[in-house]
């Protein structure tokens, strides 16, 4: 089951991997349109670099909401969901509009990615906080807190829109919609694979302890699982992903909600598979939405990925709130 | 007597309310101990602490002479397992994946799995996913993951571990926790007092976080101290304590 599910959701990154490098932007007597074509070796590298950018953003945000879902016992948890991409979203804004309010040189990802990690660390810590109680964390509490703070922020980030020129703010408010960028630079691409890498090192090295951290506190407590600390340690996992994520391409949402259900459906709950599942699934998914905005224009070019997964996500979290009882 | 488990002087307080108070127990190599007494009477919170999760304000536990908060976390989990008033199971794991999870601190061995699975009545239901099984299925899977823990020179607490299982699978899962006890030492809180006299080698009353009553369970459970804690009039008919009733017109 394990190998099977694995090897059905690699295929899956490979056809989606294929047909987003077949299809992209070509010029024909000047005029720029989509096509499919065979690149030439060096627009096929421009759709790789966007591609792998794609790919390790959707396991950056699969294994977010994997770590999220484990830290708070909540299948419904992701970053998009508890505010925490809106929060690390309203951390960059600040820095964007900061930068040009003092005349700042271009910021550069340094400067986006501090904002971002603030910001998600602050909300994910807020949002945590709202939603304990005497008997640990309400669910139900945990998603409203994480939808009101999300919301907050989100609005907050819609002022900072409001006070900044006309050009920045059409950039924040394509960008808050979640902007793959086309041409990533190579140094995000960097930092989001190390962190990507060390993220599902460590969940793979914490495996056994993730699974007992699906049941009672006091059980986790008796099993030799030091719970505080394997609770600090996916903190700063998820919130480090999600995080690196908005830097790298604004808010995107469901997607760390989507990858986990989808892993644990093709190859079981245990973490030992679940985890590298959820990285290709994440993967696969962020770059089947990405094939898939290639062939909407609605008339302003491409749609932002952000709304292709929140399109098809959104839906997918109501089915999966009417659905799940997995708590016995 | 070969002392397993000994607490001094525990005083435990939840939030502001004091909920153990210079509560002192030993328990010996074979002790089966019924921990009794009315709800928030802190028997909950005894187990807990015992267990090393809550930490007392004063006094110390020691598990086989060692103190408790010494042991490391692994060293506790092979000394004591705990089965907990309301057992949780948050991901799709079928009762043999859950039962197998106690092994996390002592090595894998799925031998003592399906032991432990057989031992509570389980062995046709393991590949059945825990969330769908019946509520005294599901505590008997938590009952499993405890017994597949520890060997059987160990400590095992088990707090209302009969609640919505039924009286045959009750009957049945005596025998195992006896057992358990014979090799070491098994500490069960629990409402039915009738049930813990006929079970139990020995009983611990609690009222408001005070010992009122502690020895043999057919000297300690008698009607006069039982009515005594639970502020009800309680009748001893054939050996059996249960509540009077009274039906008015």
């Amino acid at each position: 089951m394990v190998t099977r599910g694995i090897a059905l959701l690699l295929g899956l990154l490979l056809v989606a991997t294929a047909v987003r490098v077949s299809f992209g932007p070509v010029s024909v007597d000047g005029a720029i349109r989509m096509a499919f074509d065979l690149p030439s070796s060096s627009a096929l590298a421009l759709r790789g670099s966007a591609v792998f950018g794609a790919a390790l953003l959707g396991g950056a945000l699969g294994l977010s909401g994997l770590a999220l879902q484990v830290l708070l016992r909540n299948p419904l948890a992701e970053p998009f969901v508890l505010g925490v991409s809106s929060g690390a979203g309203f951390g960059v804004a600040l820095v964007l509009a900061g930068a040009y309010a003092f005349s700042a040189p271009a910021v550069a990802f340094g400067g986006e990615a501090g904002g971002a990690i603030v910001g998600a660390a602050a909300t994910l810590g807020l949002v945590i906080w709202l939603s304990r109680s005497r008997e640990g964390h309400d669910p139900t509490r945990l998603i409203l807190a994480g939808v009101i703070v999300g919301s907050v922020f989100a609005s907050a980030t819609m002022l900072v829109e409001q006070m900044v020129p006309h050009g920045l703010r059409g950039d924040l408010m394509s960008w808050m919609a979640g902007r793959l960028p086309e041409i990533p630079e190579p140094q995000m691409l960097w930092v989001l694979a190390i962190l990507v890498a060390a993220a599902a090192l460590f969940m793979l090295w914490r495996a056994r302890a993730l699974d007992v951290a699906c049941l009672s506190d006091d059980e986790v407590l008796t099993s030799g699982v030091s719970l505080g600390r394997l609770r600090a340690q996916l903190f700063l996992v998820a919130g480090a992903l999600a995080a690196a994520a908005v830097a790298f391409a604004g808010p995107i949402g469901f997607v760390g909600l989507v990858a986990p259900h989808a892993a644990r459906r093709l190859v079981g709950p245990s973490h030992r598979a679940l985890v590298m599942a959820t990285l290709v699934a994440g993967a696969a998914l962020l770059v089947f939405a990405d094939c898939v905005r290639q062939f909407i224009d609605v008339g302003t070019g491409r749609l932002p990925i952000g709304v292709v997964t929140a399109l098809a996500g959104g839906p997918t979290f109501l089915w999966l709130l009417r659905r799940t009882r997995w708590t016995a | 007597m070969d002392r397993m488990m000994s607490a001094r002087n525990l005083r435990v307080r939840i939030g502001a309310t004091l909920a153990l108070d210079d509560v002192s127990l030993e328990v010996g190599r074979g002790a089966l101990v019924a921990v009794v007494g009315p709800n928030a009477c802190g028997k909950s919170t005894l187990l807990r602490t015992l267990a090393g999760i809550l930490v007392p304000e004063r006094g110390t536990v020691e598990i086989l002479g060692l103190p408790l908060h010494e042991l490391s976390l692994g060293t506790r989990a092979r000394a004591l397992a705990l089965v907990p008033q309301r057992p949780e199971v948050s991901a799709p794991f079928t009762a043999r994946e859950v039962v197998s999870l106690g092994r996390y601190a002592v090595g894998s061995d799925w031998r003592r799995v399906d032991a432990a699975l057989a031992d509570t009545g389980l062995a046709e239901r393991a590949d059945v996913l825990c969330s769908s099984l019946s509520g005294g299925e599901r505590q008997r899977v938590a009952i499993a993951r405890a017994l597949a823990q520890v060997g059987k020179d160990a400590v095992l607490l088990l707090d209302e571990p009969f609640s919505g299982v039924d009286p045959g699978e009750v009957a049945r899962l005596i025998p195992v926790l006896r057992a358990r006890a014979d090799g070491g030492a098994v500490l069960v809180s629990i409402h039915d007092a009738g049930l813990a006299r006929a079970f139990a080698t020995h009983a611990i009353v609690l009222e408001g976080g005070k010992v009122v009553a502690a020895g043999e369970a057919r000297a300690t459970l008698t009607a006069p101290t039982l009515s005594q804690a639970y502020g009800h009039p309680m009748e001893e008919t054939d050996g059996w304590i249960a509540p009077q009733l009274r039906f008015g017109r």
